[in-house]
């Protein structure tokens, strides 16, 4: 049994469209230690299969239709309201996008990290600002104690993102979710972020669901790598295979359109590998593959029947193509 | 060079408030006396992190940052010394392809209308040809005529980006500032937006001066890069002698930083060059180098003297150690 297991997991949407399902049967597992990357464009069901884990889908409009979500074999789908604020936080916790509209711009860092300290232990808030500080200091925040009384608007973009960390972390949780945790940064930063969260991870033994866009980002911090595409997983595998033999031609795209900061060749890069088009809107998807119209390998099976995820369990694909061995 | 656009002791100061009415005024300089040269038909790439002054000198050089001193000649002539009137016509040949495609789009006005707003403002043609003119925009930037009469809402991040650089083509510029015009897309609509303004270039002859903090980004498309660091210059040099061989300990920390394949969690990679902190304040820069508390070569001198920028084979470093 893995420490998260989501499973058959489906969401739907009430929108002016009608019913739309961003989630449509997403299975994922996570194991104590371990690294997930859930990669995909915008629009892909990232972000709300992580919301989904921590119980924060907005309903309505949203509505889990159907499937499983176990932590430690706790069904979190199914749990109360009581329970599900006791487990985020302390079990799961999540670092989000945006530090800058995620943090209460009201409340200093330190008052905000003791916060979450206060409500999942029994400390008294004095003892939870020594440890808020000590965390600060573990992130990475020079001059902790100073800055612990800072509030949001007067830290930098990377030290908001550090503050966010250090409240996710701040009660040891078993499951970390990162969504798109470096977007809004620099590369300096974002290398900083990536080193601490795998630094953490050595030390705690947490699980992290990384969520991104950016395959560079997967081959740094992914031990395994799930690719969403419009709401299913359509490739599944260990980082190093999906990195090396992609085989879901949206897969391969997303590896080939990365500029390369490649060392010796002098010349004009070549032009990017582009996917074309952008990802359909939910409620526009047909009965085939939802990728077909983007795709280079598409033939008629494609436009007919969704493709489902098959192949060898250690590095499945969704793919007609893929399946009937064509080029 | 034959440069179309140079800089020459480009710098851009802000006055600071003050904290009480007697106390002495502070300031920031964003830009502390920059050169740089661009040559028609090219892309020179300035890099740097948040706050170290790159979209400030791009902004400056052609005026819609101020105070600037120092000169800057396009085609020979000094924009800084132009009038408000003479510097207007002027934008026809310089253009600006903002980072945010969301804030940079008037969400209540057509698109087509925003697209054919410099040829009005600029009294490019008559009536009829500036209509044909953004369709044919439309066409270049491989968006569809039928999603002319459409608000900027209705499209996604990748096809407003389309709209500025359409925006920015209508008057036939020789210019275009491009200020991190791929950082908030996607990777897969970020590799779109990069050929077209490639294929662009090729087709107008234009030249661009292009920002970003990414290198990926800047090495796929930039022949000549600066790179950046508190409001200074600290290495310049031709593509290839910048991506072979670094100079500058900052250079090197950046490439160290950029996202790549190759850098394997499975395999066990540590970064080697750890950036750590964030740069110091821009008010009241330290005497010597910027990059002295966060280097990880620095030594005594680096903190009492600033290294000025100085030839090393192809390229231009301002470092007491290079290499």
């Amino acid at each position: 049994m893995a420490l998260l297991e989501i499973d058959e997991l489906k969401v739907t949407f009430r929108t002016r469209h009608g019913p739309v399902t961003a989630l449509d049967g997403v299975s994922l597992r996570v194991e104590a230690g371990e690294t997930l990357g859930i990669v995909g464009e915008s629009g892909c069901g990232k972000s709300i299969t992580a919301l989904s884990v921590m119980g924060l889908v907005p309903s309505p409009p949203g509505n889990i239709a159907g499937g499983a979500i176990r932590l430690a074999g706790e069904d979190l789908v199914g749990a109360s309201p009581r329970r599900l604020r006791k487990l985020r936080g302390s079990e799961i916790a999540m670092i989000f996008q945006e530090p800058m509209t995620s943090l209460n711009p009201v409340f200093t860092a330190g008052d905000q990290i003791a916060e979450a300290i206060m409500l999942h232990q029994n400390v008294s808030r004095a003892e939870a600002l020594t440890r808020a500080v000590a965390l600060l200091d573990r992130v990475g925040i020079p001059e902790a104690r100073r800055r612990a009384e800072d509030y949001p608007h007067q830290l930098s973009g990377g030290m908001r993102q550090r503050v966010m960390i250090a409240m996710a972390v701040s009660c040891q949780p078993k499951v970390l979710i990162a969504d798109e945790p470096t977007t809004a940064l620099d590369v300096t930063v974002q290398a900083q972020i990536f080193d601490l969260l795998n630094d953490l991870q050595r030390e705690t033994g947490a699980a992290i669901m990384l969520i991104t866009h950016d395959m560079g980002a997967i081959a740094e911090m992914a031990d395994r790598v799930a690719v969403m595409y419009a709401g299913r997983v359509i490739e599944e595998g260990r980082a190093d295979d999906i990195l090396d033999h992609p085989k879901h031609p949206y897969t391969r795209g997303l590896i080939a359109c990365i500029p390369n900061v490649g060392k010796g060749e002098g010349g004009e890069p070549p032009p990017l590998a582009e996917i074309p088009g952008v990802v359909p809107p939910l409620h526009l998807l047909g009965a085939g593959c939802a990728f077909r119209e983007r795709c280079g390998s598409a033939f008629d099976r494609c436009a007919a029947e969704r493709p489902r995820l098959l192949g060898p369990a250690a590095h499945p694909a969704a793919c007609h193509a893929v399946e009937e061995g064509r080029p | 060079m034959n440069a179309l656009l140079e800089a020459k002791g480009l710098t851009v100061r802000f006055p600071m408030p003050k904290r009480n009415p007697f106390a002495k005024r502070d300031f920031l300089e964003a830009v502390r006396g920059v050169d740089f040269a661009l040559a028609e038909g090219r892309t020179l790439g300035i890099v740097g992190e948040s706050g170290s002054g790159k979209t400030t000198a791009a902004m400056a050089a052609i005026r819609l940052t101020g105070p600037a001193t120092g000169e800057v000649r396009f085609r020979g002539e000094d924009l800084l010394a132009l009038g408000p009137e003479e510097m207007r016509l002027r934008r026809r040949d310089l253009q600006v392809i903002f980072q945010d495609p969301y804030s940079s789009l008037n969400p209540r006005d057509r698109v087509s209308h925003i697209v054919r707003e410099p040829l009005d403002l600029l009294g490019v043609g008559d009536d009829a040809s500036r209509d044909a003119r953004v369709e044919e925009l439309f066409s270049l930037v491989g968006l569809r005529r039928d999603q002319l009469p459409l608000f900027p809402h209705q499209f996604s991040g990748g096809q407003r980006q389309r709209i500025s650089i359409a925006r920015a083509l209508a008057t036939n510029p020789k210019l275009i500032v491009c200020d991190e015009p791929v950082s908030a897309l996607d990777v897969a609509i970020q590799a779109q937006i990069l050929n077209l303004l490639v294929r662009l270039q090729g087709e107008f002859g234009l030249s661009y001066l292009f920002i970003s903090h990414d290198l990926g980004v800047i090495r796929q498309i930039c022949q000549d890069v600066a790179v950046m660091y508190l409001g200074r210059i600290v290495e310049q040099a031709p593509r290839a002698a910048l991506f072979s061989r670094p100079l500058h300990p900052y250079t090197q920390a950046l490439l160290a930083a950029a996202p790549s394949l190759a850098r394997r969690k499975s395999a066990g990679y540590q970064r080697p060059a750890k950036l750590k902190g964030d740069p110091p304040s821009p008010i009241n820069p330290p005497p010597g180098c910027a990059f002295a508390e966060r280097c990880p070569k620095a030594q005594a001198k680096c903190r009492e003297e600033r290294p000025r920028l100085a030839p090393d084979g192809d390229s231009l470093v301002a470092c007491w150690f290079p290499g």
